[in-house]
């Protein structure tokens, strides 16, 4: 693999995360695997049903890996953990979630939700350092200290995802998994978002895992992209290479889909629509193969070379 | 001058952050929305003064359920209500309306202790149950066991057992009275425990102790207050039927429950002696409930606005 | 687009809210004129008014708001003196249809598709069960569920997000609507699948003919839905004009930020453009520029008075103080400058993005 030399953070081999279903098992994830290399914007782009809040969220554990494994700094963090490695695990990885208007606790004030974290673990000295601490996360992301008085349902949707990433940012993580942390919020407050993962990113070289379901907005941010469908990865590669040569069909579809801020364009769009069909999987199985270096993509031999063939 | 207007002005990107708005406190807003109602506040006053009276009125009254002194007073006996005896005197020539006080406020003490047993071992338990999957599965079997038998009918039995005597009944309503709280407050539980603010929590490394404290009973205020609201007037029921049974309260203690077996002979000669205890004691248990209901809604933050 | 035909004609309209012993003005004096056959998007920040705006067409602003002043004609009738539900029944979903973000708030869970779309028939074309069911499956089949005829008995946890969506659509058509009110439709779904529904919604309105009105706070979605545009911000209407003049040549500072700090013009390495700030507290009076806070183009004046609309060409107005004779003159901000040949260089044929 491309930049072999670059130290990986999180690593995931073979993962399938399954849900029961009546008798039956639900396979959300199917057997997915990648690296995530230190200080890297990794985005898993994917539609609902995807799977992709659901490696999101195994990875920080709050879903159960029912094969293969999760390592995070060359530990395995899946399965049982002791609760010595449980901590270790909560205070290097944090997540940002998509909903602001769901993921704060309505009836706690700002000062509580954005120190909970250092209640936990009690990483602080005395009430004014924590109060201290928090003041400091809230001006890192653009806000006020009188805001620690408040409750959530005095803030907009922007200024909640703010409170939501000063809540992660406040325990200092190596590590952040964004669950599509703009998608709910308007587009104008998007770009405020983006721009201060990014700013965090660079102080503080952060690692970001970041699901969303727009290759617009991921293209923006991310070093590599990987795009999953129904649980299974489809196409892996670097941002640039994945704009200028995207090989799987699924992959062309979600950039057909991407709307343009122009009325010229959209007039003469060819939406390309995904039909599962056009692949012949009865004999010639697919597999994820590395077809440029850093490039990967789920295709079968045949598919191989014709892919092949459509890189410049 | 005119065109200095067209100069352009640096701005403060923090200004357009703050809130205006006066700090918002959840109590405060929930008294507010309950004093809207107009109702309601009428209600409370209603509570409060009869709550207030059987509790201070018995202290003077020298009523007392054991003794009857005017029992050879033939001319005591049946007065109707009047300016002497508000609620006049029964066949014993015991004045009504000392009486009707001194049961209230055996009511009210009564529903008070069992209500407060059964709400904290409720909740206690509920918030344990929806929250421990290992719990409910044991506390499942308990539940679909006792809830299968008829209340009053466990009540009943139990005191049969025990005897009467105010303890005894305290005990027998307690003993599985917390039971359908708990379940109550365990599907509550289970509604709010997944949802997205937990899971935040649960990222932060928060032990469950405060997860329970901290994200899930606080959004149970509105709830717990209407089971209260419920709790209190099925307890006062409750009690009336077993000393109606006689086989509730002793007979030194005076009770509505005793009074209206006591009275109903007389039903149709002297219908006051039936008809005030019952009317007393409606209205304590609507009042009540009515205070409990609004309080409840008040407490739901969806109504502060 | 005929542009003549007003179908609805909104003037000066007030729209406040009571809210915890307060008072919020959501809308300030807004009109706006709506042409029979043609796409209105308007756009804005959530809480600007937008969706506030439509819900006084159809009678359905929550308890606690009211149409202070103004009015909305519609069929020669004036909508803001319409008292009851009995004469709103007439007007909402029969003439005025809209469609929801979330397609659940208009489905009910518990009663399937079928019985859910033929209602709205037998109740407002009175035709006969049968007749119904027969108008449904073919409503069903223009709204592009497959097997249309099968799954009309289905329910509508059977269907996935933008199956439903399809649904509420075919709903809104059954009473073959003047005017379609689309609010947020497609904010829901995932980006393949509000692709389909706009292109969807685009093609029975070639169909059927009636006028549309989005609602939207992106503007990927106007460049493909609208004719006309309006941008809202703070309750009001701050630009309007064709499609082409506000993305071609957009005059206020708001329709600048909005598309400057679209993901889509980001450049790799560098910040994006972001609107600093939140919108005004609509508790509050506002004077002069509601904008001018955020705004890097504030002028005094915008401080101290309200600016009234410029017009800029027959089509296209703005209300900005920037387009006034003293105002100095002020360049284009440098990512939406050319957005036309920057867009067409990211995008490849058939307007796939693509980046060479």
């Amino acid at each position: 693999m491309l930049n072999n030399e670059r130290e990986v953070i999180c690593s995931l081999r073979n993962v399938e995360i399954s849900f029961p279903k009546g008798r039956d098992k639900f396979v959300a994830v199917d057997h997915v695997s990648f690296d995530i290399y230190k200080g890297e914007t990794f985005s898993l782009v994917g539609e609902s049903g995807s799977g992709k809040t659901t490696i999101g969220r195994a990875i920080i554990r709050i879903n159960n890996v029912s094969d293969g494994e999760i390592i995070f700094k060359g530990k395995k963090i899946s399965g049982k953990l002791d609760p010595e490695t449980d901590r270790w695990v909560v205070k290097n990885i944090q997540m940002i979630f998509q909903d602001p208007a769901a993921s704060l606790n309505e009836r706690a004030n700002i000062d509580y939700i954005v120190t909970e974290g250092l209640h936990n673990f009690h990483l602080y000295k005395d009430d004014a350092d924590r109060r201290a601490k928090a003041e400091k996360a809230l001006k890192d992301v653009g806000l006020l200290p009188e805001h620690l008085s408040r409750y959530p349902h005095e803030f907009s949707g922007g200024q909640r995802q703010r409170i939501g990433i000063a809540r992660a940012m406040i325990m200092e993580p190596d590590f952040i998994i964004a669950d599509e942390p703009i998608s709910a919020l308007d587009v104008s407050i998007r770009a405020q978002v983006l721009n201060l993962m990014k700013k965090f990113q660079k102080e503080r070289g952060l690692t970001y895992l970041f699901i969303a379901h727009d290759l617009s907005v991921v293209r923006f941010i991310s070093d590599r992209i990987a795009v999953i469908h129904l649980g299974k990865i489809v196409e892996l590669a670097e941002t640039e290479e994945l704009f200028r040569n995207c090989l799987h069909p699924y992959t062309k579809s979600l950039l057909s889909a991407i709307p343009m801020p122009d009325p010229e364009i959209e007039k003469n769009k060819q939406l390309i629509t995904y039909d599962p069909s056009v692949h012949d999987y009865s004999v010639d199985k697919p597999e994820f193969v590395e077809i440029i270096p850093g490039h990967w993509v789920l295709a079968n031999k045949a598919e191989q070379e014709k892919y092949l063939a459509q890189i410049h | 001058m005119e065109d200095n207007k067209f100069e352009f002005v640096t701005i403060d990107a923090e200004a357009s952050e703050h809130i205006s708005a006066p700090v918002y406190s959840y109590w405060k807003s929930v008294l507010r929305t309950f004093l809207k109602s107009k109702f309601a506040v009428f209600m409370l006053i209603v509570a409060i003064f009869i709550t207030v009276f059987s509790l201070i009125q018995p202290m003077f009254s020298g009523y007392s359920a054991a003794d009857a002194p005017y029992i050879n007073d033939f001319s005591r006996r049946f007065i109707a209500p009047c300016a002497e005896h508000p609620f006049g005197t029964d066949h014993i020539g015991n004045s009504l309306f000392d009486a009707v006080w001194a049961a209230c406020g055996t009511s009210l003490k009564l529903s008070t202790v069992v209500t407060a047993i059964n709400m904290v071992i409720g909740i206690a338990v509920g918030a344990i149950w929806g929250y421990s999957k290992k719990v409910d599965i044991v506390m499942m079997e308990v539940y679909n066991i006792f809830a299968n038998i008829p209340y009053t009918l466990f009540l009943i039995i139990m005191m049969y057992v025990l005897g009467q005597g105010t303890k005894q009944m305290i005990f027998a309503m307690t003993c599985t009275g917390w039971l359908g709280i708990a379940y109550f407050i365990r599907v509550q539980v289970m509604i709010i425990r997944d949802r997205e603010y937990n899971l935040a929590s649960k990222c932060l490394g928060t032990p469950t102790s405060r997860m329970v404290t901290k994200n899930i009973l606080p959004y149970m205020v509105s709830v717990i207050m209407t089971l209260v609201s419920r709790e209190i007037p099925a307890v006062i029921g409750n009690e009336i039927t077993l000393s109606y049974l006689s086989i509730g309260l002793p007979a030194t203690v005076a009770s509505i429950g005793k009074m209206v077996y006591t009275y109903t002979p007389y039903m149709n000669g002297y219908p006051y002696l039936f008809w005030i205890p019952v009317t007393v004691l409606g209205l304590v248990s609507v009042s009540l409930y009515v205070v409990g209901q609004t309080l409840a809604d008040a407490s739901d933050p969806r109504t502060h606005r | 687009m005929s542009e003549n035909n007003v179908i609805l004609s909104v003037k000066d309209i007030v729209v406040k809210f009571n809210v915890r012993d307060r008072v919020l003005t959501a809308i300030r004096k807004i009109s706006l004129d709506l042409y029979e056959g043609e796409t209105l998007a308007i756009v804005g920040e959530s809480g600007c008014g937008k969706s506030v705006t439509t819900k006084t067409f159809t009678g359905m602003l929550e308890s606690n708001g009211f149409i202070e002043s103004g009015s909305i004609m519609f069929e020669g009738q004036d909508l803001t003196k319409i008292k009851t539900d009995a004469e709103w029944e007439k007007i909402r979903g029969v003439k005025i249809a809209t469609v929801f973000q979330d397609p659940m708030t208009s489905l009910n869970s518990i009663r399937t598709i079928g019985s859910q779309i033929t209602e709205v028939i037998i109740k407002h074309q009175k035709k006969s069960k049968e007749e119904a069911k027969k108008i449904a499956i073919d409503l069903m089949d223009r709204v592009g569920i497959p097997n249309a005829a099968d799954r009309f008995d289905e329910y509508p946890f059977q269907y996935s997000g933008g199956m439903r969506q399809r649904i509420v659509i075919a709903i809104a058509l059954a009473c073959r609507p003047k005017i379609l009110i689309c609010d947020e439709p497609t904010t829901a779904l995932d980006v393949t699948i509000q692709a389909q529904i706009l292109k969807l919604i685009k093609d029975l309105q070639v169909e059927y003919g009636f006028t549309t009105i989005y609602i939207t706070h992106d503007l990927g979605v106007v460049a493909n839905v609208a004719d006309r545009v309006a941008v809202m911000y703070a309750g009001q209407i701050v630009e309007y004009g064709t499609s082409a003049d506000v993305f071609y040549d957009p005059r206020h500072p708001y329709t600048w930020a909005l598309l400057s700090s679209l993901p889509q013009l980001g450049e790799k390495g560098e910040a994006l453009f972001s609107i600093t700030g939140t919108p005004p507290s609509l508790y509050n009076e506002i004077k002069g520029d509601a904008f001018a806070p955020r705004s890097q183009y504030a002028m005094k004046i915008d401080f101290e008075e309200e600016p009234p609309f410029f017009q800029i060409s027959p089509t296209h107005y703005a209300k900005t103080w920037l387009l006034d004779p003293r105002a100095p003159k002020v360049e284009l901000p440098k990512t939406i400058r050319n957005l036309h040949q920057k867009l067409q260089q990211m995008t490849g044929e058939g307007g796939a993005f693509h980046v060479e």
